[in-house]
């Protein structure tokens, strides 16, 4: 879609050729000069002339429905000016008490149908109801409604799903709910059934809200006009906006970072409900987690003060059955607290810091610096980032610091530092409205980053071609061009016969590989091997398939190519976001409107994190940290000594414990537990540490090995910055009061500083840490509080003032100067299926939980909505294995069991599985290997070999 | 052919078709194997009376409910039916379904009902075909004789006209074509009476890479059933004068939409189309027959081109009109059967015949379709102009010799207008005077002894049954004044003023035709016969 601003700037620039691009016409008397293709209602309300409306939303496209926009342009009938073009020297009449007659007549037809007692109310009022009252049609009693018109309806109520109440009497049928679904969300699940007066709003084919396939992202809630779609309660009262606060703020949960106003009720320090905020970023959208998922901030298991293991809790090891267990089914559902909560004691803030820092003192002072390692979050804010790593590097003194980004797109940075010299993003996720052809490989968008997969569903409807590649069926398929299945672990190969393709059709951008990059003749050589034929076999394609796609691509005006967990998470991850750099390289897609390179970012905020230095190799902004120049700026801002040696990466510190070379370590809201890679491996890591200190909101899997537990901040009770998958830097501000003696975060961090001893934990606020950051960077630099604002920034920002930062970054030249082609050759993944392990299993996420599940499914919503594990397997293979859906099956790697329930789904592919891993008591990453990615550290996450066989009774009896 | 042909519409249709209901793991497999979403299904399967979501009986009766078969005791078929149904699942163990649905178009042969989808009358006509064995052979059309119109003495002369104007230029043959029309004064015969050469010439101007030609075959009003005769017995003309259309305004396209109900007529038509096609192929025109879903609605040309876009079939806000953005958004000619069969009279037989033809200052001539009291009902070709008392005296004067009371000149749309207008002349300017219009030419007389206001609040039902449900005015004001007429017809209520303001809102903001007309008809009864509304405004004692 064309950004609107630029429509007059562009006409205005073409004075010779006089378009005729306006209309002038009269409204009630008054002219008014309106662009070409306005509607009547767009020129009144040019005017200020309010026309009511109830079907209509200038976010919705017109329907013309309720009628109650009707207008006199002196034709037979009268006209609903939302739909009618604005003509040149049309007369209208929008305003008279015969058109107020027709008006107050349909508000009473509606109103007569109005349930008399309401099953619910919208707290911000019904906007028939405003009607109903100006017209003075609002009061009836008795038998007849308004005017004497008969009372009718009974189309009932719908109480199924556990967000959304339904109720089908207070509709009024104006569509906007169908409109809000199909054309904003894209979800397409709401319709009109039925004909006539029986006619009501359905889902699917008419099943209940809740059954049917809702993803519950609530815009038919928010574009309801009446009492019909209404927020169910969560964890307060739902009340009027003006009894309760507003807060704009963020949503916590993934890269895309939508903009939420959240209604706090201040007395129960409770969100009430949170709305969807316009923004450059959302555009008032949200999923699921993002509109209902709040609740997590203040479930009963919050930490409060903080805890220290009791002297008879040691030697240390897991402390609950799901933690414990090493095969057999698991405890279901959330941690026991009472399980683990008697290896501690509670403690004082200072009696708890000074141990914590104390002990790693002790540490270091005995082991030197490498023998301590931080694992920092990408949940929490770049203030609280940069502390984080300033803390390891400055207090600790070793580089050992590091998080989830080296879990998610680690090798996707290691090849764009490599080609390009830049790992961020270089176009938005909304640049895709520029695009005519956008390739989708290794991402499950609707569920990882739903509000984004709004904007690609959108753009495919526009025409923009989706080409979709992926071993693992993602939804957004089904608004695909083309969907193509490579067998897991064949990107590499895929690509090389796609540029193969492109080199043999001629469609390589001559000047741009000529002008902007190096190294093309060595990609020529490796992807000559890769003929379509040879390619297509590897990949487990047609040779079609890969021509098809190289032709699209290759032809299009503007591609941007879009990445996620599926290309990064492989121990040659690096080699597959190595071939995507060079596929955009080779045909000049970078640098303009609608091209570039998209990886997903998955954490709120693991672009943040990774920007303001929580990485082994490098300061804040990507200095290294083996660059002299480099280390002596931070060691004079810093005022101490650095080490010069990068430090070890997330899986390596796990190993390096099991080695006890690393001994002490200090987690701040990550659970390794979980989230890496063969956890009996981690466990035993974990009980190996001689100090651990775990600061983070609940009684995580990982706390349970933890000497000391550092009560901290949510997402909801604090101030700081975030940066999305864009590059927008956003602030977050405090909704909530912090529960107990829990404390914020930034705090936390800069008083284990102090009490180490280590220069530079002074601050007054979190503002002044965001200065000092900024200060020691260049893409951050000039940026303020001031400037972030509601919106905030894109870095680079170099006129925070006047611009909102830069879209599209490259468009002369690259950090590096010239895009280096890194070709690379097909490997098979580490672990391939064999007889006695025949499957494949991926591993990922659910739209409805969030990483390991540990704020999701402590959310009321969401845990209803998604409550247990459960397995996806292909039909066809389901019946090989004979098993049939909820069956229980046992799924075994070479690295442990578990057992969990079987779901039928087309989206793996024949022979493979996939088992989200939020789920404690079948964490998938107990099958997971740890073979890494050599530039990138990474896992492979996406590719181990399982087997899948039918629990036995008695083993699976346990949980019941 | 067509770009977009509508996939799910023809997909359903297989699936009804089959197996006689839309089973719900049929749809979802349909949605799966289309790539399209379920309430995209979800929305057509419950729009259209043609699908159904639950399995049949082995037998099913459908009795009309509209006027004409009213006036001829359908409630009391019903009844029979009922007994009938039981007495024959008695005696065979098979299932029968009896259901009432709106005006089947066989107003002639009152009360109509189908059996097993076979057209047929009265209780007689329904024993008979519960006796039958149920058959999926095709009933027969019924053949009139020749019409008068018809210029062709001999099949062999069909299609001879297009051919004619073929050999011309092209701008010869547009500007002869429609210099005819516009001298002879062909108005659009489905009920809106729009000059067609007028609306040939849009679409002849509009630009548009594709045009399309429509036959609107889905004639479904209360009273109206010329159309049928004139597909079944003159198929020749409406093809011919579809290709004269095609050709003038330069459409590559040619679809016939006709309601499911007229099989035996969609058969003689396809038999036609075969010889049709012949000639299409040499202009580079293709044809295409389409069974609509079902719904009066779809006559509407908006919700027409809304099914053949595979949608539900809701009229679209106007403008644009069809002639500029009709179907897939290209400029379309949409024309009724009986306009296209006479652009073909009148390009065979010039616009001088036909002016000729009329009489009382009125010129061409007129299919009626007359239904209600009178001896004999069925289609009439009248000169225009013909007096109503002279129409009905055509078809054998009133019923048993009665007096008219009444008369509903233009189908279900049109106002009721006095006994004492019998003088008016057919023709649509002499009916608008009088106060009604010529409509579709559903012609229904009412003669002594009837309740009237039960016959006008039978029409508002009719409407409110048929309401597409896409606006307020129409989805909520229809239901609503079929409850308030009740009240009124029932027990005598001051709900009159308020129904007068409802009308008027109606009229002015609802989308369509349908919705402006709801209550057109019953409130004319009060105008012309002020001893009703007096009636109407006195409480009667409750039964």
């Amino acid at each position: 879609m064309p950004q609107p601003s630029n429509a007059p700037e562009s006409s205005a620039e073409t004075p010779k050729t006089p378009v005729k691009s306006t209309v002038t016409l009269s409204i009630d008397g008054r002219e008014v000069t309106v662009e070409k293709g306005a509607t009547v209602w767009d020129a009144a309300q040019k005017l200020g002339i309010e026309i009511p409306v109830l079907c209509h939303d200038p976010r919705y496209r017109p329907v013309g429905v309720c009628r109650m926009c009707v207008v006199d342009v002196g034709g037979r009938v009268l006209t609903a000016s939302c739909v009618r073009p604005a003509e040149q020297g049309m007369q209208v009449t929008a305003t008279s008490p015969g058109l107020d007659k027709h008006r107050k007549m349909l508000t009473a037809l509606l109103m007569a149908d109005q349930p008399q007692t309401p099953s619910q109310r919208r707290p911000q009022g019904s906007t028939l109801h405003v009607l109903a009252n100006n017209y003075g049609v609002a009061e009836s009693t008795g038998a007849c409604g308004p005017l004497g018109l008969p009372r009718g309806n009974g189309r009932g109520v719908d109480r199924s799903s556990p967000v959304i109440g339904v109720d089908h009497q207070a509709c009024i049928l104006c569509d906007r709910c169908i409109r809000g679904c199909d054309e904003l969300q894209n979800n397409e699940v709401m319709t009109r059934t039925g004909k006539g007066y029986s006619t009501k709003i359905a889902f699917d084919l008419n099943q209940p809200m809740g059954s049917s396939s809702c993803v519950s992202c609530g815009e038919c809630m928010d574009a309801c006009p009446t009492d019909a779609l209404v927020n169910r309660e969560i964890a307060a009262p739902i009340k009027r906006p003006a009894a309760l606060k507003q807060v704009d703020t963020l949503c916590p949960y993934c890269g895309v970072g939508c903009s939420v106003t959240a209604h706090v009720d201040e007395e129960r320090n409770q969100v009430a409900w949170i709305d969807g905020r316009d923004s450059r970023v959302s555009d008032r959208r949200l999923c699921v987690k993002g509109r209902y998922g709040f609740d997590y901030a203040t479930h009963a298991h919050r930490l409060t003060v903080p805890l220290i293991r009791r002297d008879d809790a040691y030697p240390k090891g897991p402390l609950s059955g799901a933690v414990r267990l090493k095969r057999g089914r698991r405890p279901g559902g959330l941690v026991d607290y009472r399980e683990v909560l008697p290896a501690f004691r509670e403690a004082t803030w200072d009696e708890a810091l000074d141990l914590v820092a104390s002990k790693l003192k002790e540490i270091r002072e005995t082991y030197g610096g490498q023998a301590l390692a931080g694992f920092g979050s990408a949940k929490c804010s770049n203030e609280e980032a940069y502390l984080f790593q300033k803390l390891v590097r400055v207090g600790f003194k070793t580089n050992n610091v590091d998080h989830c980004t080296r879990l998610c797109h680690a090798s996707s940075v290691a090849a764009l530092m490599e080609t390009i010299g830049s790992g961020a993003v270089s176009t938005t996720f909304r640049d895709i409205e520029n695009s005519d052809v956008a390739l989708l490989t290794g991402t499950n968008t609707t569920a990882n980053h739903p509000v984004a997969a709004t904007f690609f569903k959108q753009a495919a409807k526009r025409g923009c071609k989706l080409i979709v590649v992926d071993p693992h069926r993602p939804r957004l398929a089904d608004h695909a061009y083309r969907y193509i299945r490579i067998k897991p672990g064949t990107d590499v190969a895929f690509y090389n016969g796609v540029m193969h393709e492109i080199i043999a059709r001629g469609l390589v951008d001559e000047k741009f590989v000529r002008d902007r990059t190096l190294n093309y003749d060595e990609l020529c050589k490796v992807v000559e091997d890769y003929p379509p034929r040879v390619a297509a076999q590897i990949a487990g394609v047609t040779a079609e398939e890969i021509i098809d796609c190289a032709n699209t691509f290759g032809s299009a005006k503007a591609a941007l190519v879009f990445w996620g967990m599926g290309i990064s998470q492989h121990t040659h991850g690096t080699d597959n976001a190595r071939s995507l750099i060079s596929l955009v390289l080779m045909t000049g897609n970078v640098g303009r409107p609608g091209t570039g390179l998209h990886p997903l970012r998955g954490q709120n905020n693991v672009q943040g994190a990774s920007d303001a230095g929580l990485i082994p190799m490098v300061y804040p902004d990507y200095q290294g940290v083996t660059s002299d120049d480099v280390r002596n700026k931070f060691e004079a801002a810093w005022g101490t000594e650095l080490d010069p040696k990068p430090g070890l990466t997330v899986v390596e510190i796990m190993a390096e414990a099991l080695k006890k070379d690393i001994r002490g370590m200090y987690v701040m809201g990550e659970n390794p537990f979980i989230s890496d890679p063969n956890s009996n491996k981690v466990r035993k890591a974990l009980s190996a540490l001689d100090f651990l200190v775990v600061q983070d909101i609940f009684l995580t899997e990982t706390a349970e090995f933890a000497d000391v537990i550092l009560p901290a901040s949510s997402f909801f009770e604090k101030t700081g910055t975030y940066t999305n998958t864009d590059r927008r830097v956003q602030i977050g501000r405090p909704v909530l009061e912090l529960p107990g003696q829990a404390r914020h975060d930034w705090k936390i961090t800069c008083e284990i500083g102090k009490r180490m001893g280590a220069p530079g934990f002074e601050f007054a606020s979190v503002e002044d840490v965001f200065a000092e950051f900024t200060g020691l960077t260049r893409n951050y630099a000039g940026l303020t509080y001031e400037h972030l604002g509601l919106e905030g920034k894109l870095w680079p920002c170099p006129d925070p003032v006047g611009t909102d930062g830069t879209v599209v970054l490259f468009g002369e030249s690259f950090p590096s100067g010239r895009g280096k082609f890194v070709p690379a050759n097909f490997a098979p993944a580490a672990e391939l299926p064999s007889p006695e392990y025949p499957m494949v299993l991926t591993t990922g996420r659910l739209l409805e939980h969030w990483h390991t599940g540990t704020m999701t499914r402590r959310s009321k919503a969401l845990h209803t909505i998604e409550g247990e594990p459960h397995v996806d397997i292909h039909p066809e293979d389901m019946k090989k294995l004979g098993v049939v859906a909820d069956d229980w099956v046992d799924v075994t790697s070479r690295r442990g069991s578990i057992t969990l329930k079987v779901r039928a789904s087309l989206a793996p592919g024949r022979g493979a599985v996939f088992i989200p891993f939020c789920w404690r008591e079948a964490a998938a990453n107990v099958l997971t290997i740890d073979e890494l990615d050599p530039a990138g550290k990474i896992p492979e996450f996406k590719f181990c070999a399982v087997r899948v066989e039918k629990s036995q009774p008695g083993e699976s009896s346990a949980a019941e | 052919m067509r770009d977009h042909p509508p996939r799910i519409i023809t997909h359903l249709n297989e699936l009804m078709h089959a197996h006689g209901w839309l089973r719900p793991d049929d749809l979802r497999a349909l949605a799966q194997k289309l790539g399209e979403p379920l309430y995209k299904i979800e929305g057509l399967a419950s729009f259209y009376p043609h699908y159904r979501r639950t399995p049949p009986a082995a037998r099913t009766i459908e009795i009309c409910r509209d006027l004409s078969c009213d006036m001829q005791g359908c409630g009391q078929l019903r009844r029979r039916a009922d007994e009938l149904a039981r007495s024959h699942q008695a005696a065979t163990g098979e299932r029968v379904e009896v259901v009432e649905v709106s005006c089947l178009g066989r107003c002639e042969r009152a009360p109509a009902a189908l059996v097993d989808h076979r057209p047929t009358m009265g209780e007689v006509g329904i024993r008979t075909g519960l006796q039958a064995k149920k058959t999926h052979a095709p009933a027969a059309a019924t053949d009139a004789g020749r019409y008068r119109c018809d210029p062709y003495q001999t099949s062999e002369e069909h299609y001879t006209t297009i051919q004619a104007l073929a050999e011309q230029s092209h701008q010869d043959a547009s500007a002869s074509v429609l210099d005819n029309l516009k001298r002879a004064g062909l108005r659009g015969m489905g009920g809106a009476g729009f000059p067609t050469a007028t609306k040939w010439g849009f679409v002849l101007k509009a630009q548009g890479e594709r045009k399309y030609v429509i036959c609107n075959a889905d004639e479904s009003e209360p009273g109206t059933f010329k159309d049928r005769e004139i597909l079944a017995t003159l198929p020749h003309l409406v093809w011919e004068g579809m290709l004269i259309a095609a050709h003038v305004v330069g459409a590559s396209h040619c679809i016939v939409y006709i309601r499911h109900e007229y099989e035996p007529e969609r058969q003689r038509l396809a038999a036609e189309q075969q010889r049709a096609e012949q000639v299409a192929a040499k202009l580079g025109i293709t044809l295409e027959i389409f069974v609509s879903p079902g719904g009066y609605i779809m006559g509407e040309e908006t919700a027409l081109l809304e099914a053949l876009e595979d949608r539900r079939g809701e009229p679209r806000n106007k403008p644009p009109y069809p002639g500029i953005e009709g179907l897939d958004g290209k400029p379309t000619v949409i024309n009724n059967v009986e306009t296209l069969a006479m652009a073909t009279v009148i390009c065979a037989r010039g616009a001088d015949w036909w002016q000729a033809q009329g009489v009382n200052g009125c010129h061409g001539l007129k299919f009626m379709s007359v239904s209600g009291d009178v001896e004999v009902p069925g289609v009439y070709e009248v000169p225009m102009g013909t007096r109503v008392k002279d129409l009905i005296a055509r078809a054998g004067g009133m019923a048993g010799g009665g007096e008219l009371v009444a008369f509903l000149p233009g189908g279900a749309s049109a106002s009721f207008l006095p006994g004492a207008a019998a003088n008016t002349p057919l023709d649509f300017d002499k009916m608008r005077e009088a106060g009604s219009t010529l409509g579709s030419g559903g012609f229904v007389a009412v003669g002594e002894g009837r309740d009237l206001l039960a016959l006008g609040i039978s029409l508002t039902k009719f409407f409110r049954n048929e309401s597409c449900g896409k606006c307020v005015p129409c989805r909520v004001g229809s239901e609503k004044s079929v409850t308030l007429l009740n009240e009124v017809h029932q027990k005598g209520s001051q709900h009159l003023p308020l129904l007068k303001d409802l009308e008027q809102t109606m009229a002015q903001t609802s989308i369509c035709g349908l919705g402006q007309v709801v209550l057109t008809p019953v409130l004319s009864l009060f105008k012309h016969f002020p001893e009703l509304a007096a009636q109407a405004s006195t409480a009667k004692p409750a039964n």
